[in-house]
């Protein structure tokens, strides 16, 4: 700032025309002006973010060390949370569970909506309004999607009734032990798939077209142009999905609360219901907060592989 | 789209084949859609069917009587016209803070140089391990601190600024050519009125996809709102619907009917939104 109004004072002093009117000093310099919107823009969110993202999460790998009720002061326990955790089989089966699911349900979406893309992908007439249409399954309520799953996989529901012509009889799917999961797997795929759709078709329209021709002429058919042309393409667009859909799977909640309800037994409980239930009907805050970490610490893996990716489309684009 | 010539010489056999052999493409694609969309028309029929015929082995996709008095019973049950008012406030609150701080923030990420924008740009992308669910307890704290248990901002609060829009916008606002900017400034337009006039106008397909989303986002919320609303007042839909269905004797059927209550303003909003939306939906899967 000094050296500026120096110069400033030079220029004035030397010639009139070499610096029409004199910048007040509150009148900063343009560029650094600019600079100042461009962080008054972004300031509203980081402050946001602070309070409400890292905040909490700084808070949250603090309460885990302590035991915490709100109506007490939290009193340091060291890693007693993180130990009695350990020994407790239920949150080791809703650990596994929610590893699981996550897997399970990643798959799943990335290879059905893939599938959805390509079908879409042929471009025949109308495959514009079954996108749409498949794409409503995304946008119905949540809680709607879950409480008409739970009627159609009753045991004398719609499922039922469509399989039986098949010769499968009548199957407990919410209910039974070894269907309950992949019900739910199902039903999130059902949900998700759409949207990844239509990730992927932004991916397959990126493709240049000369790519497929080429590989016609060389007399590639349709199966070896998807293996060496489609797959490698839309390399990063598949990783951008297993990613993504891996971090909404691993904060899945309702489904499971309201299809089962965690059950049978313990065998579609995840760790977000447990979250909820040590810290708000038990009133565990710190081992709610041990949970959370846990938690997180799985959802830091697919940011990490979130992050390469992200900074590796950065460079390519510039 | 149409590369398929028209078919040559005065439609032969051949040539009628080939013009409808691209129709027969559409059968496969159309079984999968109507299998997508099944639940959602059985929500609807069912929404309209007699009690009894729910768990039935068979299903009338038309209802053999139609019984449209679900819908005034189920709403008058709870108190549901309430919930879908709070619902609508707090949603509508998200989408707009979405709208306006998104824009801004992505802008500011995409356009300006400044000090420790790439490690914003990080931070910002590492918010996505960090929803809700992870946080819930901490969270719940701080807006516990802040006095907000049982109100709108509470409920909201957290919400109004999602990683996932400002990469939206980001992603959106870098297509945009910089000279632009650089002519409206040395034109002497300020900066609200480049961002207001240049880049709002061209950023127009995915603010569409970022309101619905962020609408639809807030329209689902159910874990955050049953952590910090204690109260009937301030109850949202979904809250209402799950207390609603564990009360034994209330019919499914009309279950159905609110569920397809639920559905109509997020299919709406998409519907208005269309135009732009079918357009943005490119850019969602960038990043």
């Amino acid at each position: 700032m000094a050296g500026r109004s120096t110069s400033g004072e030079i220029a004035a002093g030397d010639a009139a025309y070499a610096r029409p009117a004199a910048r007040p000093f509150w009148r900063l310099h343009f560029q650094r002006r600019i600079t100042l919107w461009g962080i008054g823009f972004v300031l509203p969110t980081i402050l946001f973010f602070a309070v409400f993202k890292f905040g909490p999460m700084v808070w949250a790998i603090e309460l885990s060390f302590t035991s915490y009720d709100m109506v007490s002061m939290p009193a340091f326990v060291g890693l007693d949370n993180y130990r009695k955790l350990l020994a407790d089989p239920v949150f080791r089966e809703s650990l596994v569970n929610t590893l699981v699911y996550i897997a399970g349900s990643t798959i799943l979406i990335t290879v059905a909506s893939l599938g959805l893309a390509l079908a879409i992908n042929t471009r025949v007439p109308g495959a514009r309004y079954c996108m749409m249409a498949m794409f409503l399954t995304n946008l119905m309520p949540i809680i709607a999607v879950c409480l008409v799953w739970r009627f159609l996989l009753h045991p004398f529901g719609l499922i039922t009734q469509l399989l039986q012509p098949f010769g499968i009889d009548r199957v407990d799917w919410l209910t039974s032990q070894s269907t309950a999961m992949p019900a739910i797997i199902a039903v999130t795929a059902w949900r998700f798939a759409p949207y990844f759709m239509v990730v992927f078709l932004a991916g397959l329209l990126a493709i240049p077209k000369d790519y497929y021709e080429a590989a016609e002429i060389d007399g590639a058919g349709g199966l070896l142009r998807f293996r060496h042309v489609t797959l490698p393409l839309l390399l990063p667009t598949i990783f951008f999905v297993v990613v993504i859909s891996a971090l909404l799977s691993a904060r899945i909640f309702l489904m499971p609360y309201i299809m089962t309800g965690g059950g049978p037994g313990n065998a579609t409980r995840v760790l977000s219901m447990l979250i909820y239930e040590t810290g708000f009907s038990y009133m565990k805050m710190g081992e709610a907060a041990a949970i959370s970490v846990v938690l997180f610490a799985i959802m830091l893996v697919f940011t990490m592989l979130q992050m390469r990716l992200f900074m590796r489309g950065e460079r390519v684009h510039g | 789209m149409t590369v398929l010539a028209e078919p040559p010489g005065g439609r032969t056999l051949r040539g009628h084949f080939n013009h409808y052999r691209r129709w027969l493409g559409l059968v496969p694609l159309l079984v999968l859609t109507v299998a997508f969309i099944l639940p959602i028309l059985w929500m609807t029929t069912t929404s309209f069917q007699a009690g009894e015929k729910m768990f039935q082995l068979t299903t009338d996709w038309i209802p053999a009587e139609w019984h449209p008095e679900n819908y005034p019973n189920a709403l008058s049950r709870a108190a549901f016209p309430t919930f879908f008012l709070n619902s609508t406030v707090v949603s509508v609150i998200v989408m707009v803070g979405n709208v306006v701080f998104c824009t801004l923030a992505g802008y500011g990420l995409a356009k300006f140089r400044f000090p420790g924008d790439r490690w914003v740009l990080l931070a910002i992308l590492c918010t996505l391990m960090l929803p809700l669910e992870v946080t819930l307890v901490p969270t719940f704290l701080v807006v516990y601190k802040f006095g907000w248990l049982n109100t709108y901002q509470g409920i909201a609060g957290p919400l109004v600024i999602e990683a996932f829009g400002i990469f939206l916008m980001r992603q959106s606002i870098l297509s945009i050519p910089s000279d632009y900017i650089e002519a409206a400034r040395i034109d002497g337009a300020g900066e609200l009125r480049i961002l207001w006039k240049i880049i709002v106008p061209q950023c127009r397909p995915a603010l569409a996809v970022l309101a619905v989303f962020a609408f639809r986002d807030s329209w689902d919320q159910f874990l955050w709102p049953l952590t910090v609303i204690s109260v009937n007042e301030y109850r949202t839909f979904p809250l209402g619907l799950v207390a609603f269905g564990e009360d034994y004797g209330t019919p499914p059927t009309e279950q159905m009917s609110i569920a397809v209550l639920a559905t109509i303003p997020v299919f709406l909003l998409f519907a208005v939104l269309q135009r732009w939306v079918n357009r943005g939906f490119g850019l969602s899967g960038l990043k």
